[in-house]
């Protein structure tokens, strides 16, 4: 049987278990509270009926049978609230306020009872009122009970604990209403994450939460999930965008490679030509390709695993002095001038290999770009603000301040970029290497313009300080 | 040389057996891991290529059975995962190389020889001797026709790979992998700069090139 939604939630099924532990909690005050006061009565009544015993012991053992037997009969007849009893040893009655002992199978010393009397009230009405007693045997053997009417103060023990009652049937009816209506106020809070996860579920990507502005924590669940939400929409978006560049930027070359191929069959057939020439052009065709599909595949990897992989600690100077020495000979091949300015001993976690990859690819822009005479400077420093900075500043055309977004993104080429060789990736995994050591990638312009050329470019990787 | 391909793709398997044919090597093949772990058991070979994932027995399992029956035979793997721990868990397994799919052919046939070379030359050298250059590895000393050429550190290194693999063809990726350890490609020809540096020295004045560019493969140093 399915229960109706709001009994359903967590929030109401709490209500219902606080309710119990109270309740329970409530019986165990309840049966504190009674015990206490009825037994507090209970040793008042029994106090007084020793007492009364005492005394007339005492008249008992001062003046005999005889002057216990007035005694009682004085007491039972006076306005007395005891009531008294006198029997032989055998049981049978001498004097007294009733007419039998409620003391059932009496030893005769120190027996005490608890029984009703019947009496009737100033009304005419009968009432049966809770008593106690103690039964002794005297020296003489005779019998005596002394009891007392403890109906006064047992009622108002029964007003106490119905009181009681009352309070928590009380407490159980707030509980529960009190319990409903935070449950639908929670209900609501948590409804309006439950459309959102559905919508997104149906493949609204665009669906956010309500986020309230109280700052509580359903506001700190809404934001968060529309911030994952957010970069979920940006990466999806992202990949869709991959997905589209790389059919595009695949599909013409492999187009130009299907077509080279069929224009080298028909010359071959017609023996116009060697066939051989255009096997190696598609061959190199195909490398591009595959080129372009693995740094795609690189990035899409990167992205996809949020933090770099295999991360250890290592030193970015002996990085960057690895590279250096790699790239300069290409530099001096290009007649430019090549430097580097590194402080030793800086600490950097990360994945070694695709920060190399990215600062190997920084390099291979500035070499690429740089015209001949020029220079390239490779930096590795620590900021003010403890963040560890890998910069590249080249004297080539640099980047428009309009573009510098924009040539981060996958297959973006400058115009004047487009006699060089590369598929417009190299910065979109600098990006992405940054981006999965939570650091920056920063463009800005070089030294300026000097002699026609420049201004230059300075490309930054930075990567935050942790600890 | 004697090679077993074991790969689950017959197409695949074809045009390596194909490339490796042509190269003078003869090929036998096996499409799973059960099957191969058969043939490699069955028959000496001097290289195995091991495709990483396949039907029934995978590459890593293949290739940790076969190591061991304390079988020593290089392995090279093939694998679709390029991420450089799958590269770790693969060596680790017992493979000597690891290759990535999509490959040349000529990276495949140059990463064959150079393995199967790796056992023949197991013995701990101090001498490499190539036509008339010599290189002394404890000397930190390099001699063509008698007459000492000075090298830096890492030209160096460049020339011992080059000569341990002499009549071979070694391409640029092999070279970025084993000379400078990165596992990426560059844009620019950074490997060819240093190539020509290395000839520079080594070939300047003599009548002989001994250091040669193969179209479409890489380099070949020849005595």
């Amino acid at each position: 049987m399915r229960l109706p939604r709001l009994l359903r939630t967590t929030t109401f099924r709490l209500t219902l278990l606080f309710l119990a532990l109270f309740a329970a909690s409530a019986s165990a005050f309840l049966a504190y509270i009674y015990l206490a006061t009825a037994g507090e009565v209970t040793h008042h009544a029994d106090a007084r009926i020793v007492r009364e015993m005492r005394s007339l012991q005492g008249v008992y053992r001062a003046g005999g049978i005889t002057a216990l037997n007035q005694a009682v009969i004085e007491r039972s007849s006076a306005d007395h609230p005891l009531l008294y009893l006198l029997m032989r040893p055998n049981g049978v009655a001498i004097s007294g306020s009733i007419a039998a002992s409620p003391v059932r199978g009496s030893r005769g010393h120190g027996d005490w009872a608890s029984f009703m009397v019947t009496q009737t009230d100033p009304d005419g009405a009968t009432v049966r009122r809770p008593a106690r007693g103690l039964e002794e045997r005297m020296s003489g053997g005779e019998l005596l009970f002394v009891g007392d009417d403890v109906g006064e103060s047992a009622s108002y023990v029964m007003h106490i604990v119905r009181a009681l009652w009352g309070a928590g049937a009380l407490v159980i009816v707030l509980g529960l209403v009190g319990g409903a209506l935070i449950s639908r106020e929670v209900g609501r809070r948590i409804a309006s994450l439950t459309d959102v996860t559905e919508a997104v579920r149906g493949g609204d990507l665009r669906a956010r939460a309500w986020v309230r502005g109280s700052g509580d924590e359903y506001d700190e669940l809404a934001a968060g999930l529309n911030d994952m939400l957010e970069r979920l929409e940006r990466s999806i978006g992202g990949l869709r965008h991959a997905g589209d560049a790389i059919a595009h930027d695949l599909r013409s070359p492999l187009t130009r490679l299907r077509a080279r191929l069929e224009v080298a069959m028909i010359e071959a057939d017609a023996g116009r030509a060697d066939p051989k020439a255009a096997l190696h052009q598609a061959l190199e065709d195909a490398d591009g390709v595959l080129r372009t599909f693995a740094a795609v595949l690189a990035i899409a990897r990167l992205e996809a695993a949020g933090d770099a992989p295999d991360q250890t600690l290592f030193d970015p100077g002996v990085l960057a002095e690895d590279l250096a020495e790699l790239y300069g000979p290409l530099c001096e091949d290009k007649d430019l001038e090549f430097r580097c300015e590194i402080t030793p001993a800086l600490k950097l976690r990360g994945n070694r290999e695709f920060v190399a990859q990215a600062l190997a690819n920084i390099l291979d822009n500035a070499v690429k770009y740089t015209p001949a005479g020029g220079a390239v400077m490779l930096r590795v420093r620590r900021r003010s603000s403890g963040d560890t900075e890998l910069s590249v500043t080249d004297t080539g055309p640099g980047v428009p301040d309009a573009e510098r977004d924009r040539v981060v993104e996958r297959f973006v080429r400058l115009e004047n970029s487009r006699s060089q060789p590369g598929v417009g990736l190299g910065l979109s995994l600098v990006s992405a290497v940054a981006r999965a050591h939570r650091g920056l990638l920063e463009l800005a312009e070089g030294p300026g313009a000097v002699d026609g050329g420049g201004p230059g470019l300075r490309v930054a990787l930075v990567f935050p300080s942790r600890g | 040389m004697r090679i077993l391909i074991v790969e689950d793709d017959a197409d695949a398997a074809g045009a390596m057996a194909t490339g490796l044919a042509d190269a003078a090597h003869d090929c036998d093949t096996a499409g799973d891991g059960e099957a191969g772990l058969a043939a490699a058991r069955a028959a000496r070979f001097d290289v195995l290529i091991v495709d990483r994932m396949m039907p029934r027995m995978n590459g890593v399992a293949m290739v940790e059975a076969l190591r061991r029956d304390g079988d020593q035979t290089p392995v090279l793997f093939l694998s679709a995962l390029g991420e450089i721990n799958d590269r770790v868990a693969g060596l680790n397994a017992g493979a000597d190389d690891y290759l990535v799919k999509p490959y040349a052919l000529a990276e495949l046939v140059a990463r064959v020889e150079a393995l199967a070379r790796r056992r023949e030359t197991g013995s701990v050298q101090t001498l490499l001797r190539v036509g008339d250059l010599e290189m002394d590895l404890i000397g930190r000393q390099v001699r063509r026709a008698g007459r000492e050429i000075d090298l830096q550190p890492r030209e160096f290194q460049l020339l011992e790979f080059l000569m341990r693999h002499g009549g071979q063809s070694v391409t640029r990726t092999m070279l970025l992998e084993k000379v400078w350890e990165y596992h990426f490609d560059p844009q620019t020809n950074v490997i060819d700069v240093h190539i020509s540096r290395l000839r520079s020295k080594i070939d300047k004045g003599f009548e002989r090139q001994m250091l040669q560019t193969v179209r479409g493969a890489g380099y070949r140093l020849d005595a």
